[in-house]
């Protein structure tokens, strides 16, 4: 029988990690998309909601002063598909958001839920380690960013402390480059069993700046900085891309489920890097 | 007055308005006054003896009216082959899951929450979960008294193996030294989910004389009628099923699933009770489609005749009976697929297992025996460098040919079909396809056929004060448009327009007999009743119209609009409402036209063929149908996408277009389900993927874009206006003509479904070189 005793609306960032610390059995709800089928199967049980429906800081995508966007934690799935400024490198990111289950749920969900909730099978993480993307977290003493490479820490564990949410997605200013997301799922909206997020740029020098990550295949993106940089310095070759795979295939830890097994993904891995580093070698190439 | 018939339209679904926005009423829409909420609670074990049961806190709880455990039921069995299945577990538990103890509550949540404070004390026996555990010697029995069980056929079991069934024509010894090529190899098919879109559910009320009425999703309120009041050991008398709108059924909802504990609940309260199960309930304590290990021999003659052929079967049934004799019985009687093959022998051997029972599910045995003999034909084909498409041609049945096992066919529309999906395909011009960079594509091709008739139906036709008629027939529509479709039969044969004809509600107190909505049968067998009993009531008009125009009976006609008439006179003429008032008032009394009647072709000829353990000894009439599909291969990953389909069926005459084009297309989609993507995955006892989270169903975007239905028109000689069965048909080769699109596609022959990525890819790795 469901607990549910109280829905709280807090209008900023701060009064809701206040409200979130009112106990064990208050959660934060943001979409809804997994929160709420969570508690219609019985897996969490909260006494108390703090939607961030009215947090009017969380909505929306704002470009930074320095040439970066700060994507709030409430933006839709949707709107991030959608989003043009979401180019070059951070292209990856837009990949991933129209990946994330079907239009229903890309109509609800937000990034920040996603984000908060860790879950490894979820699209945003690698395309986020990928992008080299900053979390900022609010809570009653201040604001702090994390690398989105040092934020995800295990199954459903995040650098989130008691009382904090996640207030924002920061990405640095756009530059050249290509980004890109594959996945492999059994069905369209599935999650993935395999899922390759690459983010290269193309810096003022003319070398290239690379983030791949691996997802599905591990309790957080598998991410190695030698892969990128393998990659990097082998011009985004097959050489380089297959080692760089092979890297990330040994660094992955992932399970044998229903999707697949675990041997599969380590095979396929190396094999989706390398076809994703083409494709983003050819679209470099393209950028002239 | 339009004169145009309404034979062959494609007329919308009479429900489509209150479907679409959203007013049909489900069992789940349902509320009596009082009415009380079940819950079930499962067993955790795949296989024990219950000891004991300690319901006192569940009793106890808040909301609480009712606790029934096994012990509040009599020791009566259910099963529409072998009685082997208490309505509740009794004694022991067979699977994970089997409802041991049903609660009634005031509340939903109540009842839940009180199914958790129930303790059962088990003692474990050894889990038996694979076909290989139940035929070892010493095997743990699953039903230690399967030898005093009822069977309504002549069951050959014994141990743990529930039915053996042999079908075998001409001389197979003869048919290998003719043979100058033999091909054999094993298959395996998984257990499927139906996932209907709505999960079971139940709603009972006891009246104040003591009668039970019951409301249910089901296919079928005769059987539920029949297993409900066997498994209570009620007089069939006491119980009235009805039917509200349902929400698809594929199979799953033709024999009972929880009608009887929810009966038992509302006889023990006196309250009305409604059960409904979770979608995870559903696919843990209903049914699934049989997994099959499947070995097919084939042998041929260089020019591709096909000589000889071996089919052996394993089938694992689960815990109970249920459908599966018939299952394992039919899919026999498929697997020398529409050809000639002169010298044939399939046997089959049936399993319990601890495991979730198996049942009808759409094909019922044909996908999995297809999927073995169609793509072993293009392995014949390849090796024996002949065209698939031709070496099928070649030995197709024809006119005079019989089924296997001696039955005649009516009408044959195989070759049309094949030349169809052939010619709509560009089969001819494959080799030239276009594949894109890191994608290999092919063509595959298969063929197949159908039942449509079998056991009881009936219909009654009432003529009103009015003129306008109500049409009573049993049949369950479950979705697929049956109600559509008989009315639309029953107003063409009297000529009136379809906003004159309504359609009664099964109800098993006021409809006529129906065995039920499954075997593709309502079109063929329900609407050849629907056709004769509307020819009952036209006979009936033109005695009312001789008497009254004084003219002999033979010279009357039918005329649009609900008129009779002198032929040849047009001004001699009465509307059907001046019959009818003088029917009900005057003369002769209210007019009813009835029809009845059992399909009765035996399924073996005794002369021809030879057959043992047979579960059904009369079926017949055969759809036909081919099917071609163009599939990618992702070389990096192995993932198969079905790009375009050509599905084709002989449906004898289409009823209705849209309805037959819709039956071919949503069969694809689930047998796409099947060959791809569907597979039920037990992690040793317990279901590994109960729910629609990690049990996936193919969506729009894995159904590609261009699935073209095609229909020909092969009519049967005794169908309503020709038509045969099309529920099936389209599912049946589907992961066939896949398999042998990836093969054309890679090279790779893939024996086991589903043919996920990984087994794709290592398939194409291992035929490498240095693979």
């Amino acid at each position: 029988m469901s607990a549910l005793k109280q829905v709280h609306f807090p209008k900023t960032p701060e009064e809701a990690a206040r409200l979130l610390a009112r106990g064990d059995g208050v959660r934060c709800l943001a979409g809804g998309a997994s929160l709420v089928a969570m508690m219609n199967l019985d897996l969490v049980d909260p006494d108390e909601l703090v939607s961030l429906a009215e947090v009017a800081e969380l909505k929306g995508i704002a470009s930074l002063p320095d040439g970066g966007l700060r994507i709030g934690a409430m933006t839709r799935h949707r709107e991030l598909e959608t989003e043009a400024r979401l180019a070059g490198p951070f292209a990856v990111l837009r990949e991933a958001a129209g990946k994330v289950a079907n239009p229903p749920v890309r109509n609800m969900g937000t990034i920040g839920g996603v984000v908060a909730l860790a879950d490894p099978a979820a699209d945003y993480p690698s395309a986020l380690v990928a992008a080299d993307a900053v979390i900022e977290l609010a809570s009653e003493r201040g604001r702090r960013r994390v690398p989105a490479r040092e934020f995800f820490v295990g199954l459903y564990a995040t650098a989130l402390a008691p009382a904090e949410i996640v207030s924002a997605i920061l990405l640095p200013p756009a530059a050249a480059g290509v980004g890109l997301y594959d996945k492999l799922a059994r069905v369209a909206g599935d999650h993935a069993i395999v899922s390759v997020a690459l983010a290269v740029t193309r810096r003022p020098r003319g070398d290239l700046g690379v983030g791949l990550a691996i997802g599905g295949c591990g309790l957080t993106p598998v991410h190695r900085a030698e892969a990128d940089v393998l990659l990097a310095a082998g011009a985004l070759g097959d050489a380089a891309a297959r080692r760089a795979g092979e890297l990330l295939a040994a660094a992955a830890d992932p399970l044998n489920d229903v999707r697949a097994s675990a041997d599969y993904r380590r095979l396929a891995i190396p094999r989706m890097v390398t076809r994703a580093v083409a494709r983003a070698r050819e679209e470099l190439g393209r950028l002239g | 007055m339009s004169v145009e018939s309404l034979i062959g339209r494609s007329l919308p679904r009479l429900e489509v308005r209150e479907k679409l926005t959203g007013r049909a009423q489900y069992t789940a829409d349902l509320y009596r006054p009082g009415m009380l909420h079940g819950a079930l609670v499962g067993s955790p074990h795949a296989h024990a003896r219950i000891v004991s049961y300690d319901v006192r806190a569940a009793r106890a709880a808040p909301g609480v009216r009712c606790v029934l455990t096994g012990d509040d039921f009599g020791d009566h069995r259910m099963g529409a082959f072998i009685k082997d299945e208490h309505a509740i577990a009794k004694g022991k538990v067979r699977y994970v899951g089997e409802p041991v103890v049903a609660i009634a509550a005031e509340t939903e949540e109540q009842a839940r929450a009180a199914a958790l404070l129930v303790e059962v004390r088990y003692e474990e026996l050894p889990a038996i979960l694979t076909p290989e555990d139940a035929l070892a010697p010493g095997a743990a029995l699953v039903h230690e008294d399967l030898a005093s069980y009822f069977k309504v056929f002549e069951a050959v079991c014994g141990g743990n193996v529930c039915s053996r069934t042999e079908l075998a024509e001409g001389d197979l010894a003869q048919g290998w030294r003719e043979s100058d090529l033999v091909v054999e190899s094993e298959y395996r098919t998984p257990a499927q989910a139906h996932v209907s879109l709505e999960p079971c559910g139940a709603l009972a009320e006891v009246d104040p004389a003591g009668r039970v009425t019951l409301w249910s999703a089901n296919q079928s309120v005769f059987r539920i009628q029949a297993s409900v009041c066997e498994s209570l050991g009620l007089p069939m008398s006491r119980l009235r099923c009805l039917t509200p709108r349902v929400g698809a059924g594929f199979g799953n909802k033709m024999e009972a699933h929880i009608q009887p504990i929810v009966v038992q609940l509302a006889l023990a309260t006196g309250r009305p009770v409604k059960l409904i199960l979770s979608r995870e309930e559903d696919f843990e304590i209903v049914r699934t489609r049989h997994p099959f290990q499947i070995r097919v021999k084939t042998g041929v003659r260089n020019d591709g005749t096909f000589v000889a052929r071996e089919v052996e079967v394993v089938a694992d049934g689960g815990a109970y009976a249920d459908d599966s004799p018939g299952v394992l019985g039919y899919s026999l009687l498929m697997a020398r697929g529409p050809y000639r093959i002169p010298h044939t022998r399939c046997r089959g051997t049936l399993v319990y297992t601890n495991k979730l029972r198996a049942g009808a599910f759409r094909g019922f045995g044909n996908p999995q025996v297809s999927f073995a003999t169609e793509t072993q034909i293009d392995e014949i084909a390849a090796r024996l460098g002949i065209d698939p498409v031709e070496i099928r041609r070649k030995n197709a049945l024809g006119t005079d040919d019989r089924w296997f096992c001696g039955q005649r066919l009516g009408s044959i529309g195989l070759a049309e079909c094949i030349a169809v999906a052939e010619r709509e395909s560009g089969w001819a011009d494959r080799a030239k396809l276009a594949s894109a960079p890191g994608k290999r594509r092919g063509l595959g091709f298969a063929c197949t056929a159908h039942i449509s008739g079998l056991l009881g139906t009936g219909a009654i036709v009432r003529l009103l004060e009015d003129g306008s008629v109500v049409l009573n027939t049993g049949a369950v529509d479950i979705g697929q448009g049956s109600d559509t479709v008989l009315t639309q039969i029953c107003a063409d044969a009297l000529k009136i327009p379809l906003d004159r004809v309504s359609i009664a509600s099964p109800d098993t107190d006021g409809s006529p007999y129906n065995w039920g909505t499954t075997a593709s049968r309502v079109t063929y067998t329900t609407g050849r009743a629907v056709f004769a009993a509307a020819r009952e009531v036209e006979r009936q008009i033109k005695t009312h119209a001789a008497e009254l125009l004084e003219c002999a009976e033979s010279d009357l006609e039918l005329r649009p609009g609900g008129v009779v008439g002198i032929k040849g006179v047009p001004g001699k003429e009465l509307p059907f409402v001046a019959i009818s008032a003088r029917a009900h008032w005057r003369k002769g009394g209210p007019i009813i036209g009835t029809n009845s009647w059992v399909f009765d072709q035996p399924t073996f000829d005794p002369k021809r063929a030879v057959a043992i353990g047979l579960p059904f000894p009369q079926i017949g009439v055969y759809s036909f149908g081919a099917l071609c599909v163009e599939v990618e291969v992702d070389e990096i990953t192995g993932k198969v996408d079905a790009r375009r389909a050509w599905t084709v069926a002989d449906v004898g005459r289409a009823i209705n277009r849209a309805s037959v084009e819709g039956q071919l297309e949503g069969a694809f989609a689930q047998g796409l389900g099947f060959a791809l993507v569907e597979e039920v995955v037990w992690d040793g006892p317990r279901l590994a993927n109960p729910t629609l989270m990690d049990y996936k169903v193919p969506t729009t975007l894995e159904v590609p874009y261009e699935l073209h239905a095609h229909i020909v028109e092969s009519p049967d000689p005794d169908g309503p206006f020709g038509a045969k069965g099309v529920g099936e048909i389209g599912i049946n080769v589907v992961a066939a003509a896949v398999a042998n699109a990836v093969a054309a596609a890679t090279g790779v022959r893939l024996r086991q479904l589903p043919m996920t990525p990984e087994r794709v890819l290592r398939g194409v790795l291992a035929s490498q070189p240095g693979g």
